[in-house]
């Protein structure tokens, strides 16, 4: 870790964390003061209506505890979705971005190991989606206190969070070695996020029509049952096996950027 | 025997249509203010890529210090002040900021002597990279390059964008460097420049080293025309009659010298015929590598 490159990350980063962040304390403040604890009737009417609709954006059983509707309505798409899109715009800013400009090669340059200055990026990555986990869960937790006050299952709560870290780490993961290996600068936030996006959408269909059932071996959102993991129903190895993957993948991406031909 | 500061063997990498660099041998030893010569798309600045450590060789090897560019860029370049031919200063800082961002990656406390040299370059580092112009943006880069006093410098056309006035303040910074013991790596495609500041220069061409000399005789190569102006055109023509190849035109006779020996004798020739007017041509080193390039083309 290279403490200068560090702060320049830090600099590049809070506007873009400060927005996704601000957007995701709207929709987690909407979405649960819409919660009744004595179950909206109308929502499992609406749901009986639509299901696929419904199942489509993970939301199959809107759940009557606090933590599986917050699953269901939260953690299911929208607090995969945007933080993606947090992802994305960081990942370009601390890698891509230097490849595509041509100031890596002030990076380059500099006394630091290539491994050392992708290991720091990576890092960075890291920390910035921890942080962006923490928030999220913070959100959740504030609003519940305030509005239904003992009404959550800390421990539950706690778990479905922690595959949601796995999760959003695994597609940051991806997305750094797209940024390592696409030789293409212009093309590698593109087939990071374009591999993303397709995951998203592949356990959208998945998930909606019972036909697709067999595509959710072709999606690591597979791996993340919110609503299983809120009602006690999941298991949480996958989380520990999407971590894996993707401290593989940040590893084959550094390794892939010490090799590489820059000509900057 | 030293280890000598760079050393290419037979380096190759081809870009396709002719573009890359073929068989590169290169040794520049340390103390020396080395330039590459040549127009664009020799070379020069692919060979300084592998120099860096950006790109690996496909053949051959590269060595600054002894050690291989690639494999110990990260330690090597603790020794080296960069400045890339392409800027690409991060848009969003102040020239200050990059300065500080720089030594803050360099591992120093603070930013050493980039003051000094920014002052000695009228260079206000506060201002936003943005809004900077070209020259401004060539000013930063420089005091990039030379700040903490690097022992190997290499500069890819480090005077472009820089008016007059600054390319002597670093004519000036470069025999600083020198004297103190630094060995410089510059490329340009400006001979008066290299003329100023080297002491050696390797002429690059197509990707292949056309010719290594010593600056001394790359300039005793170099020819001056002389045009002398006499009271009247019989005189012009009798001077320019007992000089070789001399011509005259009207009151004006063309003489060509080349080096320094043959001069006083030239003199003394317009002096003897009472010529009124002296003018000098420097034919630069540019239109003697352009001679050279000829012969070359004709092999």
């Amino acid at each position: 870790m290279n403490g200068a490159l560090v702060r320049r990350d830090a600099a590049l980063a809070w506007r873009p964390f400060l927005l996704i962040g601000a957007v995701l304390a709207m929709y987690a403040g909407v979405v649960t003061s819409m919660f009744d604890p004595d179950l909206g009737e109308s929502l499992r009417m609406m749901m009986e209506a639509m299901p696929q609709m419904f199942a489509a954006f993970g939301m199959a059983d809107p759940g009557s505890t606090l933590a599986g509707f917050l699953a269901n309505y939260l953690y299911g798409f929208l607090y995969i979705a945007l933080p993606l899109v947090l992802i994305l715009l960081l990942n370009s800013r601390f890698l891509v971005r230097w490849i595509d400009q041509g100031s890596m090669a002030w990076l380059l340059a500099a006394p630091l190991s290539r491994r050392k200055l992708a290991a720091t990026q990576a890092a960075a990555l890291v920390v910035a989606v921890t942080l962006l986990c923490l928030w999220i869960a913070g959100l959740g937790l504030g609003f519940s206190t305030v509005m239904f006050p003992g009404e959550l299952d800390m421990t539950r709560y706690a778990v479905m969070n922690l595959g949601l870290w796995a999760l959003l780490q695994l597609l940051a993961a991806l997305c750094f070695l797209a940024g390592c290996a696409v030789p293409d600068s212009r093309l590698a936030t593109g087939a990071g996020g374009g591999v993303c996006v397709v995951f998203v959408l592949v356990d959208m269909l998945a998930g909606m029509d019972e036909g697709w059932e067999a595509l959710r071996f072709f999606t690591p959102l597979t791996l993340y049952d919110p609503a299983g993991l809120a009602a006690g129903t999941a298991p949480l190895w996958p989380a520990a096996v999407l971590t894996g993957a993707a401290l593989i993948l940040y590893a084959v991406g550094i390794a892939v950027f010490c090799r590489r031909d820059l000509s900057l | 025997m030293n280890t000598p500061v760079i050393e290419i063997r037979s380096l190759t990498r081809d870009y396709g249509r002719g573009r890359g660099v073929f068989g590169l041998d290169l040794t520049v030893e340390q103390g020396e203010v080395f330039a590459f010569l040549g127009p664009n798309g020799a070379g020069k600045t692919t060979t300084i890529r592998h120099l860096m450590g950006f790109v690996k060789p496909r053949a051959g090897s590269v060595r600054l210090f002894g050690q291989d560019c690639f494999a110990h860029a990260g330690e090597l370049h603790r020794r080296v002040g960069y400045l890339p031919g392409e800027l690409a200063l991060p848009e969003e800082l102040t020239g200050a900021g990059m300065l500080a961002f720089l030594a803050g990656l360099r591992g120093w406390k603070d930013e050493r002597d980039a003051d000094a040299l920014a002052r000695r370059l009228e260079l206000d580092p506060r201002q936003p990279i943005r809004r900077m112009s070209k020259g401004t943006k060539q000013k930063v880069g420089l005091v990039c390059a030379l700040m903490g006093e690097p022992e190997l410098l290499i500069l890819d056309e480090p005077t472009s964008g820089l008016d007059p006035l600054m390319q002597n303040r670093f004519v000036d910074l470069i025999g600083e460097a020198r004297a103190r013991g630094a060995t410089v790596l510059l490329s340009s495609h400006l001979f008066e420049e290299v003329e100023r500041t080297c002491s050696r220069a390797a002429v690059l061409r197509a990707g292949r080293l056309a010719a290594v000399q010593p600056m001394e005789q790359l300039r005793r190569s170099k020819s001056r025309r002389y045009i002398f102006t006499f009271a009247d055109p019989q005189t012009a023509a009798a001077a320019a009659a007992r000089w070789p190849q001399a011509r005259a035109e009207g009151m004006r006779m063309t003489a060509r010298v080349q080096g320094s020996e043959s001069l006083p004798a030239l003199l003394a020739l317009a002096a003897e015929y009472k010529a009124r007017d002296l003018e000098t041509h420097g034919l630069t080193l540019e239109e003697s590598f352009y001679q050279y390039y000829e012969k070359e083309a004709r092999i």
